[in-house]
């Protein structure tokens, strides 16, 4: 079991392997616009896996089979991993660094402002996973679920916004999207 | 007054063959790596390496052009906005194998006296063709400095003899969708329309190229013929065009049409006047250094001296 669970773990890594390749001009590259490619890459995986992590929930509330209680916390991580750097290529990279012009750059980019929102949601469910703070986090649960729930919506609403048309992933997100969040509610009114 | 100064293209200054091809070969066989690769990217299409120039000679036009680096042939022909080949900036490189560009003819119609279809050839005089350095500015805030080899568009109109109704002239790419994969979903209206003010239209600065570096264009940039105009976002400058459209009212272009509060039909780069989505402030340069912060983005993209005048009377933050 625990095996599978490192096996998947790496796996979900290997995106990030092939983007390190792609910095080293394998896997053709990173292309005329490189600062964008990673920013693109590192958002769209982050956001991929943060829904395969939320998706593996209610499937383990069906099937009961362990180890898909043992998932979520792993792919959650690395998922985070993806976004921070998401963040920090934009920050570091894109704006070069200057707090002002990044305070000025979220404000003024609506999108910005939702993947802000988003990504300081699953920063903060990134910390409590710490083994220190695991009593709280035991007895908060329904607060952090909707916490990474909030994160994600958020994520798939700056991934849909920043596009120029309809483009089919950010939609096909929104909707996986729509019925995790109503079956969230479901399963916390079958509760009360 | 400024005396026009022409100077032959340095041979130095363009890519030589022998690396273009190393480079091509290269990318092949790195696309054959990754075909293999289970995430999907697929270099495989092998392309013919573009033919030279039918015009052995040339002159770069130094009155309008920039002497900032230019970028790379490579950067110029693989990072493209065509939708027509799909939405990914690397698409058009890799899906426009398939598209045939020769022969080609253009129909002319509306209010214009030499209505017809004409051949490529009949409209362009290939010894006539000059070489501009044109800053070109995305509206999605990346800009690319490119050698573009073409002819003022007022040459072509005047030859044409537009009538008095004649106010706006719109331009159509080919709608192929067996060749341009992009068309078979309904991204946007095809064919893509853009339009210009007869004004415009005119004004010096406009070109319709036909080729960049030396070459003739390659499919991803809009072979064989595509307009630029550099002093508005690069959407307005249309690609692989094969019908010029003469009319009174203001053509219903493209992108206007998929989002009218989001691109304008002047369409004007101006870094006061931001996308709803995003600033237009400022801009990535293609093929700076990684970590170069962006650069702010000119009015006009910097062509405020030829074409400021053309808008004089115009609210520019309505009309954007």
């Amino acid at each position: 079991m625990q095996l599978i669970v490192k096996v998947l773990t790496l796996i979900s890594l290997l995106p990030f392997i092939i983007l390190s390749c792609k910095g080293f001009g394998y896997f053709s590259g990173l292309g005329a616009n490189p600062i964008e490619t990673i920013i693109h890459f590192t958002g769209q995986w982050g956001i991929r896996i943060l829904i395969i992590t939320l998706i593996i929930t209610p499937i383990g509330h069906y099937t009961h089979y362990k180890l898909f209680n043992k998932l979520p916390k792993p792919l959650g991580l690395v998922s985070l991993f993806y976004i921070i750097n998401h963040f920090l290529s934009y920050a570091l990279i894109d704006q070069g660094g200057d707090v002002k012009i990044i305070i000025v750059d979220i404000i003024e980019t609506p999108y910005l402002i939702v993947g802000w929102g988003g990504f300081l949601c699953l920063l903060s469910i990134g910390l409590v996973s710490f083994k220190k703070l695991q009593p709280w986090f035991n007895k908060n649960r329904s607060t952090i679920s909707g916490i990474t729930y909030t994160g994600a919506i958020l994520g798939v609403w700056h991934f849909y916004w920043q596009t120029k048309v309809i483009e089919t992933e950010p939609v096909l997100l929104s909707a996986i999207m729509l019925l995790l969040t109503a079956w969230k509610f479901k399963i916390s009114k079958d509760k009360s | 007054m400024i005396i026009q100064k022409n100077s032959v293209v340095k041979s130095s200054e363009i890519t030589p063959e022998k690396i273009y091809l190393k480079r091509r070969n290269l990318i092949k066989s790195i696309g054959m790596i990754s075909t293999i690769a289970p995430w999907g990217i697929t270099f495989g299409q092998s392309k013919e390496p573009p033919k030279p120039l039918t015009a052995a000679n040339f002159k770069t036009n130094s009155m309008y052009s920039t002497s900032e680096p230019k970028n790379t042939f490579e950067d110029i022909t693989t990072y493209n906005n065509f939708y027509e080949f799909g939405m990914g900036k690397t698409d058009p490189y890799q899906n426009s194998g398939r598209f045939e560009p020769s022969p080609w003819t253009i129909n002319i119609t509306g209010e214009v006296e030499k209505k017809g279809i004409y051949d490529i050839d009949d409209l362009i005089d290939m010894n006539t063709l000059e070489e501009r350095i044109y800053r070109l500015r995305c509206v999605e805030a990346w800009s690319m400095v490119i050698p573009w080899l073409g002819i003022p568009l007022a040459s072509i109109i005047q030859k044409l003899e537009p009538s008095s109704n004649a106010k706006y002239v719109s331009f159509e790419t080919v709608y192929r969708p067996k060749e341009m994969p992009g068309q078979k979903r309904r991204i946007l209206n095809w064919p893509y329309i853009e339009g210009l003010t007869m004004a415009e239209a005119m004004n010096p600065l406009t070109i319709i190229a036909v080729g960049l570096y030396g070459r003739d264009l390659l499919n991803q940039s809009g072979a064989p013929m595509r307009l630029i105009v550099p002093w508005k976002y690069g959407f307005k400058s249309i690609k692989s065009i094969n019908k010029i459209h003469f009319q009174e009212a203001q053509p219903k272009t493209s992108w206007n049409l998929a989002a009218s509060n989001e691109y304008g039909f002047y369409a004007n780069v101006n870094p006061e006047v931001d996308h709803p989505q995003w600033s237009q402030a400022r801009e990535r340069r293609i093929g700076n250094s990684f970590f170069g912060t962006k650069q702010p983005t000119l009015m006009f993209n910097g062509y405020g001296d030829e074409v400021a005048h053309l808008y004089k009377n115009l609210n520019l933050k309505k009309y954007f």
